[in-house]
C-alpha cells in the first residue's frame, strides 16, 4: 500500500509560539501600552533623567578630555629642548648628541635647525608676531631630548646646561616644577569633576528612583491584583521593568544625542583650538559617550523600577 | 479522597488579637459550604489564609496538597492557580475590559492558552454569569452587581479545584443573588469545592448546604449539609 505523508502542525512548536506570543504581549506590548497611558506620571522622571544624563555625558567627555590633556602635557614635559649657541661647532653639537643618545635615561634625540624652530614657533599662538618683529631668526637650533622617565629630566638638564655647544643664556627648556604645577591643577580639576560626577550620579539615581517609585506607587492596586489572581513574580515585574527601560532608554537617547551633537558642533566649529583644549574628543569618542549615556539610561530606568517594585511585592 | 482544603490547628494573630484560634477543617472536592459568623469573626482571615495572602501564626494550611503555610512568597502563584477568588471589593483591573480581566486570570495561570482560546473561554464565563454582552465594558462602566459577576467569571474561568467567595451576593439584588447561587451549585456539581463567606441568612437556610460558623476566631459549629437548622443565631448577628 502506498504510504501517505500527512503534514500537520507540530503541537509543541505551536505551543512555543503561543507561549512566546503571550510573554511578548504581557511584557513588551503591555509595557508599551502602559507607558503611553501613564506618560503624565512618568514625565517628571523622564525630564529629570534626561537632564542628569546629559550633564553626566558632558562631564564624562570633559573628564576624558582632561585625562588626554594630562597625557599630552606629560609627553611634552618629558621632552627637554637643549638650545644650541649660534656659534656652536658641528663637532661639539655631534659630541653632545652622542653623549645624550648613549645615556640610558634617554629614549631619543632629534636635532631641530633654526629654520625648523622658526616654522614651529609660527604655529604657536602669539609667537609669529615675535618672529616678524625681528629681522633675523631669533629661535635657536636645539637638540630635542625625549627622556624616558619624567623624573630624570632635571638630571639631564644639569648634565647638559654647561656644555660648550649649549647656549649659556637660555640653555634648556627645563622649568623646574612646571609639570608638577600642571599635574596638580589637572589633579584638582579631576577630583572636583569626579566628585561632581558622583554627586550628579547620586542625584540622578535618587530623583529617578523616587519618580519611578511614585509612578509605581500610584499603580500599587494593579500590582496587588496581578499577584492575587496568581500571576507569577516575573509577570508582575516584567512590564514595570520594561516600562522603566523605555523611560530610561528614551531619556538616555535624548541626552546621548544632545551630548553627541554638542561634541560634534565643538569639533566642527573650532577644529584646531578644540583639539588643543579637548584632545582625544573625536566623532568616535562622542558616539561612544552617547552610547554609554543611552545604556546608563536603560540601566537606571529598569533598575529603578525593579528596586521600586520590591516593596509592593508580597513577602 | 484527599481534601482540597485542610486546616490543622490554625491560629492567626494580629498583634495580641486572635483572628483565628485553633481552627481545624477540611473541604472535599465538589463540596459547597458556607462560612458564616458575625463581623470580625475571622471569615475573611480564613479566606486569606487559603489564598496565601497571609500566613498562619501557628498550624498548617493545605490547599490541594500544597502547604500554603510554609510556601515562599516566590511560589505563592502556585497556590493561587488552584484557587479562584471572588473578592468582596471585586479587585478588577480598571484599565482592562471585563473580557480582558477574565482572560487575564486564565492566561497568567497558563501561558499556553492562546488569545483566541482565552477570549472564547472568557466569553463563555461571562455568558455563564449573564454578562455575555458586556465583555467590552470597562469596570467603571458596570454596576456593582455586574462587577461582582465579572469577578465570579474571572474566578471560575480557569476551572480551579477550589473557589472561595467573600460576600459574593453583597452587592446583588435578590434575583441575581439566586442566579449566582445556582452558578455556584453548578460549579460544585462539576467537582469544584466552593466556600462562600456570607451574611445572607435566606440563602444559607434555603440551600441546606454545609455551614461552618466562626465566632471570635473559633470554629464553633460545623453543620453538615441538610441539617442547617433554623440559624437563628445568624439572623441575630
Amino acid at each position: 500500500m502506498a504510504g501517505i505523508v500527512v503534514k500537520g502542525h507540530f503541537p509543541r512548536r505551536r505551543m512555543v509560539q503561543v507561549v512566546a506570543s503571550n510573554i511578548f504581549r504581557y511584557i513588551f506590548r503591555g509595557a508599551a501600552r502602559n507607558w503611553f497611558r501613564n506618560m503624565s506620571s512618568t514625565a517628571p522622571a523622564l525630564g529629570s533623567m534626561t537632564l542628569l544624563l546629559f550633564l553626566t555625558g558632558v562631564i564624562g567627555l570633559s573628564g576624558l578630555a582632561l585625562y588626554n590633556l594630562e597625557q599630552v602635557e606629560a609627553g611634552q614635559a618629558s621632552v627637554l629642548h637643549v638650545y644650541m649657541r649660534d656659534s656652536a661647532a658641528s663637532a661639539d653639537v655631534d659630541a653632545l648628541w652622542d653623549r645624550l643618545a648613549q645615556d640610558s635615561r634617554v629614549a631619543s634625540v632629534a636635532y631641530t635647525t633654526k629654520s625648523e624652530a622658526l616654522k614651529r614657533a609660527q604655529r604657536i599662538p602669539g609667537l609669529p608676531q615675535l618672529a616678524d618683529a625681528s629681522e633675523s631668526n631669533p629661535f635657536p637650533a636645539s637638540l630635542d631630548v625625549q627622556v624616558k622617565n619624567i623624573n630624570d629630566v632635571a638630571a639631564i638638564d644639569v648634565m647638559v646646561r654647561n656644555d660648550i655647544a649649549v647656549d649659556p643664556v637660555y640653555p634648556t627648556s627645563y622649568d623646574q616644577g612646571a609639570y608638577q604645577r600642571i599635574q596638580a591643577v589637572l589633579f584638582g580639576v579631576a577630583v572636583a569633576g569626579l566628585a561632581f560626577l558622583a554627586l550628579l550620579g547620586f542625584v540622578a539615581v535618587t530623583v529617578t528612583v523616587n519618580s519611578i517609585r511614585a509612578a509605581i506607587h500610584s499603580r500599587r492596586d494593579e500590582v496587588a491584583i496581578m499577584q492575587l489572581v496568581g500571576a507569577p513574580r516575573w509577570m508582575v515585574r516584567g512590564p514595570f521593568v520594561v516600562e522603566g527601560a523605555i523611560t530610561g532608554g528614551l531619556a538616555g537617547a535624548v541626552a546621548g544625542t544632545v551630548t553627541f551633537g554638542l561634541a560634534m558642533t565643538g569639533i566642527a566649529a573650532g577644529s584646531s583650538s578644540f583639539a588643543q583644549f579637548a584632545p582625544g574628543i573625536t566623532a568616535t569618542v562622542a558616539a561612544l559617550a552617547a552610547a554609554t549615556v543611552f545604556a546608563a539610561g536603560l540601566g537606571l530606568g529598569s533598575g529603578s523600577s525593579l528596586v521600586s517594585l520590591r516593596r509592593h511585592l508580597e513577602s | 479522597m484527599r481534601s482540597i482544603v485542610e486546616f490543622i490547628g490554625v491560629t492567626r494573630a494580629y498583634g495580641s488579637r486572635l483572628a483565628l484560634d485553633d481552627v481545624h477543617l477540611a473541604l472535599e472536592p465538589g463540596e459547597l459550604a458556607f462560612l458564616v459568623g458575625p463581623s470580625g469573626a475571622g471569615k475573611t482571615t480564613l479566606l486569606k489564609l487559603i489564598n496565601r495572602e497571609i500566613r498562619p501564626t501557628k498550624g498548617e494550611v493545605w490547599v490541594d496538597g500544597v502547604p500554603a503555610h510554609s510556601l515562599k512568597a516566590s511560589h505563592v502563584a502556585g497556590v493561587r492557580r488552584r484557587v479562584g477568588v471572588v473578592f468582596q471589593d471585586y479587585k478588577l483591573l480598571p484599565r482592562l475590559t471585563a473580557m480582558e480581566n477574565v482572560a487575564l486570570a486564565l492566561q497568567v495561570t497558563d501561558l499556553r492558552v492562546s488569545d483566541e482560546e482565552a477570549s472564547d473561554r472568557a466569553l463563555d464565563a461571562l455568558e455563564a454569569v449573564g454578562l455575555g454582552d458586556r465583555g467590552r465594558a470597562f469596570p467603571h462602566q458596570l454596576s456593582g452587581g455586574q462587577q461582582q459577576r465579572v469577578a465570579v467569571a474571572r474566578a471560575v474561568v480557569a476551572q480551579p479545584p477550589l473557589l472561595i467567595a467573600d460576600e459574593p451576593t453583597g452587592n446583588l439584588d435578590l434575583e441575581t443573588s439566586w442566579e449566582m447561587m445556582d452558578l455556584f451549585e453548578d460549579i460544585a456539581a462539576f467537582g469544584t469545592a466552593v466556600l462562600i463567606a456570607t451574611h445572607n441568612v435566606e440563602i444559607v437556610r434555603r440551600l441546606q448546604r454545609r455551614v461552618l460558623t466562626l465566632v471570635q476566631g473559633r470554629l464553633v459549629r460545623d453543620q453538615p449539609a441538610g441539617r442547617t437548622g433554623r440559624l437563628t443565631w445568624l439572623a441575630s448577628s
